[in-house]
């Protein structure tokens, strides 16, 4: 199989790596760089577990994109979020509205809400519930996820996040 | 409140900085050196068939491969993956009539998915081309999926000791006639003025919990067989796999992972015989297995779907007289709990309502269906979709408002819970009738709805349930704990207790706090090394907080006796005059005379001695508190739901407006926690009534082992919702709390479906109440109200 030299940029810190073509990023990230804060949930980009932000906060799903199409993009996962020791605001919204458990899909569930709120700022609850569509949480029935995410737009307003 | 100082309160949960950073480290994030990859061979041809040829040849020559394996390269010990067996006395499985059935490869292929050999590879890539150039050859056997198919005479025989392939039902000598039974059923119903009986469908849903399978072992050195699982069940997997290896348990290490979820998926063995079995083929390399989700659907434990029948009689005057049932489950491919389920779907029964008889039947027949294991509930969702139906059809007959019938003939304090013979210590349930009815404004709404035209019909429909904490008697409830006081007044708590997310570790945490009278930020809790802590049960029979935090609440008091035995000691007191606070003893009545816990515990390790003089200063020792803890009771938790739909008749289509969840949960010793419980059973709840099961064709072949294909309640699915959290502490709980993790997605399942029956006047008699479904009933019908 063909295989790329490419350059990733992740949580601002670059590698140079060699991948087949069809190496997905979540492999990518996962195996080869060790970003195992993305989550292998289905594969087939059904629940969101690998969702990782491309480019500032464009957000997609890491099993459906082929690595070797990602050379020179910058990725951000849950890990990279904090800034001085301090968690991203949507991170302690999540943290402060219990809106965790078991924590499998929290990773992709932050950086979805990090897209939704940079696309909409101020998203009404149907918004919300409409937004987070493409990612499953299993043990919350997400009532505390949507008060979490509507929190953090809320505080997040002017601040520049 | 006030009367306590972290009980109570919304903490900070212990796990979630690593949760929402991705720090977490579930089993698959877990790298080593060394590392080789697992991948099972399995048969998705054929649901039933016997293996005629295998050959591995071609794999084992593939590029990376270091091992392949047949079914005669690991052992053929046969094993049971439940971890029942370990729950009860060694006479009550005998009585029971468990039995290991299941291989770690088959020749004998029995669900679609069962293993046949396997792959260990250099890397997962390698590890899966192998496994496509194994080649097998099968013969194929009849498909029974049902336990009516196969029940039939003719049919082939799963096992030699389980005849007409009933895997289990309710052994005669625990269990007269085979039923769980009081009073004279048939008597009863000659007493009866009203009879309402249907048989319905209670469909195979799957747990779907985010984290699909993920393992690694190692045969070390040492000769020990090391084990990274997300398993909710340590102490128990650590038997079972030192009794399936036949190792000494000092041989056998659990190293508990991050639990994505389990919600009874992983309680008890699923892919760890497999691993360990790969892992000893290769000693001193780490093996990894991982399961795709599909391979996570079809080889994990679900919920046990099957035929459900029932039959209720009532007096003109609502008195419920009789209430005869039985169920037929569809367990699957292998015995796994087949005696679990069985018996307690009749338990939830037998303790929701006092009918002068009772007659229960629980059977368990082999099918090619994928195994069948817990799921939240444990069989009271399936009782609640039967039960909660018929006794809103005997209400309608009766004329009685069903809120008002259910408060006046449910079982309350005295009356035998879902045990015979442990009466009810404690019950709620009538609040929590009231205050759901209140917020959702039932009496209004069950008016207005009498009267409805149009296409589409709305209903307002109640449930109510009763479940457990831990499950005292019938299984052994027990957990070790013990708390260690470090030298500056820390605390570290050692434990096998599992969290799946659920936030157990923070309440224990909380009451280990508030026993001890220390800061939350005081407390460590270490769990998850099975070398280390002693036995605990697993995380089963929402059980954890009420059993585990009674083993806490002891150990604690245990170390906080001799934390004053030793303060009465150096203040020259005696200890009942003694009162802590600030982690400062004091003398009642004397301000002046106090010692620093701090004191106390630096003394004991660092201080004890005079080292000029040898002379003895404070009291040696480091304090350690221990509890072998058996609780006195279970506890049971109530609970009702109210829930609002809306259905369309054109399409069939139900849409859920709203729940009300009022739950009667003894203290809630962490709000947030408590309502994160209930709010998640009610999306799985609403799943199992409605859009969740998982499908085969006439063959055999799962059809929707995918979240492409399986429809569970997304965030725009979900209704309003408002939990309700009655505190009634109960007397054996800790700081009165009862159980809670099953509760909330049981009286879901009931009050839609009556939901349902208040908008369109027809009860549907199979889950989930698809659209087709209500579109057919309504058919046949003719007429809707």
């Amino acid at each position: 199989m063909k295989k790329h030299a490419i350059t990733l940029t992740v949580n601002g810190e670059e590698h140079d790596l060699v991948v087949p073509s069809n190496r997905t990023l979540l492999d990518a990230l996962r195996d080869d760089l060790g970003y195992t804060d993305t989550k292998y949930g289905c594969g087939t980009g059904e629940c969101g577990a690998c969702t990782v932000l491309v480019d500032g906060t464009t957000s997609l799903n890491g099993c459906l994109t082929l690595a070797a199409t990602m050379d020179g993009r910058s990725i951000t996962t849950a890990a990279g979020l904090a800034r001085d020791g301090n968690l991203h605001p949507v991170q302690e919204s999540f943290i402060r509205h219990d809106a965790v458990q078991c924590g499998f899909c929290t990773p992709g569930m932050v950086l979805k809400t990090i897209s939704l709120l940079a696309e909409n700022p101020t998203p009404s609850e149907a918004e919300i519930r409409h937004g987070l569509e493409g990612n499953i949480c299993r043990c919350t029935g997400y009532s505390k996820i949507v008060e979490a995410v509507q929190d953090a737009g809320s505080r997040m307003q002017g601040t520049g996040e | 409140m006030g009367e306590f100082e972290v009980v109570g309160k919304k903490v900070e949960r212990v796990d979630v900085r690593a949760k929402v950073t991705g720090g977490a480290l579930y089993a698959a994030d877990v790298q080593m050196a060394g590392m080789l990859y697992g991948k099972i061979v399995r048969c998705y041809d054929y649901a039933h068939a016997k293996v005629t040829g295998l050959d591995l040849t071609e794999a084992a020559k593939c590029k990376g491969v270091i091992r392949v394996l047949g079914p005669d390269d690991v052992t053929r010990k046969e094993y049971n993956a439940s971890v029942l067996d370990m729950m009860v006395s060694t006479d009550m499985r005998g009585v029971l009539g468990d039995i290991d059935d299941q291989n770690i490869f088959t020749d004998h292929v029995k669900h679609y998915g069962d293993a046949i050999a396997a792959i260990i590879a250099t890397s997962e890539e390698a590890a899966e081309r192998a496994a496509e150039k194994v080649r097998v050859s099968y013969e194929e056997l009849p498909v029974y999926l049902t336990a009516e198919a196969s029940k039939q005479p003719d049919a082939l025989q799963f096992r030699p000791e389980k005849p007409g392939n009933l895997a289990f039902q309710l052994p005669e000598m625990a269990f007269p006639d085979n039923c769980y039974a009081w009073g004279d059923v048939d008597k009863s119903f000659e007493d009866a003025d009203i009879i309402v009986e249907d048989t319905f469908y209670v469909p195979k849903q799957k747990q779907c919990q985010m984290e699909p399978g993920s393992y690694i072992a190692l045969y070390d050195d040492q000769g020990r067989l090391n084990c990274w699982t997300s398993t909710q069940m340590p102490k128990l997997v650590q038997k079972k796999l030192a009794n399936l290896f036949e190792l000494p348990m000092t041989r056998v290490k659990i190293n508990q992972t991050v639990i994505g979820g389990g919600f009874g998926a992983r309680l008890g063995m699923v892919l760890e015989p497999e691993t360990c079995a790969l892992a000893m083929a290769v000693p001193g390399r780490p093996v990894k297995l991982l399961s795709t989700r599909e391979e996570d659907w079809v080889t994990s434990p679900s919920r046990h779907p099957g035929k459900y029948w029932m039959r209720m009689g009532f007096k003109k005057d609502g008195t419920p007289v009789a209430c005869d049932a039985r169920f037929e489950n569809y367990k699957g491919a292998y015995y796994v709990d087949a005696s679990g389920t069985a018996f307690t779907t009749g338990a939830w029964l037998g303790g929701m309502y006092k009918f002068d008889s009772l007659r229960y039947h629980g059977e368990s027949y082999y099918t090619n269906q994928s195994i069948c294991g817990a799921f939240r509930g444990y069989g009271n969702p399936q009782t609640n979709f039967v039960m909660e139906q018929l006794i809103d059809r005997g209400c309608a007959e009766l004329g009685v408002d069903p809120i008002e019938w259910r408060k006046k003939w449910h079982k309350t304090v005295g009356d035998d819970g879902w045990c015979m013979g442990v009466p009810y210590n404690s019950c709620a349930l009538d609040e929590c009738l009231d205050r759901a009815a209140e917020a959702i404004g039932w009496a209004e709404k069950r008016e207005k709805y009498k009267h409805q035209t149009g296409t589409v019909r709305r209903g307002i429909g109640v449930a109510v349930m009763n479940h457990t904490s831990g499950a005292m008697p019938m299984l052994l409830e027990h957990t070790v704990c013990d708390v260690l006081l470090h030298q500056d007044a820390t605390a570290t708590l050692n434990l096998a207790c599992s969290d799946m997310g659920q936030g157990s570790h923070t309440t224990l945490r909380q009451v280990a706090a508030e026993t001890l009278g220390f800061p939350y930020e005081d407390i460590h809790i270490a769990t998850g090394n099975s070398d280390a802590a002693g036995f605990d049960i697993g995380a089963h029979a929402s059980r954890t907080l009420y059993v585990g935090g009674g083993a806490v609440k002891q150990a604690c008091e245990d170390a906080r006796r001799q934390l004053f035995e030793r303060a009465a000691l150096e203040l020259e007191e005696s200890v009942d005059n003694l009162y802590m606070e600030d982690k400062i003893i004091h003398v009642k009545g004397a301000s002046n005379k106090s010692i620093s816990v701090e004191t106390i515990t630096d003394q004991g390790v660092n201080n004890f001695m005079n080292p000029e003089t040898g002379e003895r200063i404070g009291q040696p020792g480091q304090i350690q508190g221990y509890a072998s803890f058996f609780p006195p009771h279970n506890a049971p938790p109530f609970g009702t739901t109210i829930a609002e739909v809306e259905v369309d008749t054109e399409t069939g289509e139900v849409r859920v407006l709203e729940l009300v969840n009022a739950h009667d949960v003894g203290k809630a010793i962490h709000p947030g926690v408590v309502e994160g419980q209930l709010d998640g059973g009610a999306q799985q709840g609403l799943g199992m009534v409605l859009t969740e099961e998982t499908y085969y064709d006439d063959k055999g072949i799962c059809q929707n082992n995918s979240f492409t294909d399986y429809k569970m309640f997304g965030p725009s699915d979900m209704p309003k919702m408002t939990n309700i959290l009655v505190e009634n502490a109960d007397p054996t709980g800790p700081f009165g709390a009862k159980g809670v993790g099953e509760a909330g997605l049981v009286p879901p399942v009931g009050a839609t479906a009556n939901a349902i029956f208040n908008a369109i006047g027809i009860q549907i008699l199979e889950a989930p109440i698809t659209p087709e479904k209500v579109l057919r009933a309504i058919e046949e019908k003719g007429d809707i109200i």
